[in-house]
């Protein structure tokens, strides 16, 4: 290297650099996992009981039929992605339904440890702070479904 | 030279077998084996693509495999792609170095990745695999070993809490509530993979 510290500058907002983790918007699928052909992204997870599902809480008149059940939600424990194993083929971020995995273009993070290429959930969501917004829409493109009241 | 330039071209230098197909990417001549050599030496001499990009081959599961090559003309500025079906029992194909030298190290990757034959190649050695490799990895057939040695992420079920190796059960043990069937790996077949 040369050219001093290498930048992100100039990049395009597409650039496949490094993948973040927006863990508030993950609710433990597992379809990237899934997908992933690498087999580099690791999840886990339990359950935990939605406060306020109790059986029969807050609406007596489920209590008594009796098939009230309490509902559980997903809570996500461990999420890592092994960049020394990833291709950077972004299927994981185009399978993602719930926009939780974005590319960003930072590329910097070279270890001489291979065990240090896999981010843990903390790395993963800092990286986030680095993905640029979505570029606008090409000239003359229809407005997205959203904007044309499409999507409901 | 355009795309329909190079239609016209070959309506006047190639057999009738040889099919001209035209998309986005540019020109592809679809050319039975027999008239593969005649059409690289098509492809250089008449149409000017005197660059040769690349040689592979395509899996086509039933149908086969497909050989392409992708040439271009730096005067020019056109590209080509030529390709040609196999039959998946003993695919061979003449060698194209005599047309192309360069095309020698990719046959030797298209013989060892997808055993394809390269008849008069030089020497048609193996080029990137280790000594001793038994398969042919491009192939869609081909298992990948790794896949057996390593536990897949995706076997857990959201909201599953990790289950400790000594603490699985043994491997066709009733469980103790039936579950839904679990998901294998994809790509795996039956027996293989860690209990």
């Amino acid at each position: 290297m040369t050219g001093g510290t290498p930048s992100t500058d100039g990049l395009p907002a597409r650039s496949r650099g490094v993948i973040a983790l927006l863990e508030e918007n993950c609710t433990v699928c597992m379809l990237c996992a899934r997908e992933c052909p690498d087999w580099c992204i690791y999840i886990e997870s339990h359950q935990e009981p939605v406060p306020g599902t109790e059986y029969g809480a807050g609406d007596p008149a489920r209590a008594p039929a009796g098939r009230g059940r309490q509902r559980v939600r997903n809570v996500l424990d461990r999420f890592a992605i092994d960049f020394s194993l990833c291709m950077y083929c972004g299927i994981c971020v185009e399978v993602c339904p719930y926009d939780a995995l974005f590319w960003s273009p930072e590329f910097s993070y070279a270890e001489t440890d291979i065990a240090a290429l896999t981010h843990e959930q903390g790395r993963l969501r800092e990286w986030m702070w680095t993905v640029p917004p979505p570029p606008r829409p090409e000239e003359g493109a229809p407005p997205p479904g959203e904007a044309r009241g499409q999507v409901p | 030279m355009t795309p329909e330039e190079i239609i016209a071209a070959v309506g006047g230098g190639l057999p009738p077998e040889v099919r001209c197909e035209t998309d986005h990417r540019g020109v592809m001549l679809r050319v039975p084996p027999g008239h593969w050599l005649a059409a690289l030496a098509f492809a250089r001499d008449r149409l000017d693509c005197d660059f040769f990009d690349w040689l592979t081959a395509v899996d086509e599961a039933d149908e086969g495999f497909s050989v392409v090559v992708h040439v271009y003309s730096l005067a020019g500025r056109h590209h080509v792609l030529v390709a040609t079906p196999l039959p998946r029992s003993s695919p061979r194909l003449p060698t194209a170095t005599g047309i192309y030298r360069g095309a020698a190290w990719h046959e030797r990757e298209t013989h060892e990745m997808f055993g394809i034959g390269f008849d008069g190649h030089p020497r048609l050695a193996p080029l990137l695999l280790p000594d001793g490799f038994e398969g042919h990895p491009l192939r869609k057939d081909f298992v990948l070993a790794a896949r057996a040695a390593k536990e897949w992420p995706g076997v857990k079920e959201p909201g599953e809490r990790p289950v400790p190796r000594a603490e699985r059960p043994p491997p066709g043990a009733e469980r103790p509530v039936p579950r839904a069937r679990r998901r294998g790996p994809p790509h795996v077949p039956d027996g293989w993979g860690p209990a």
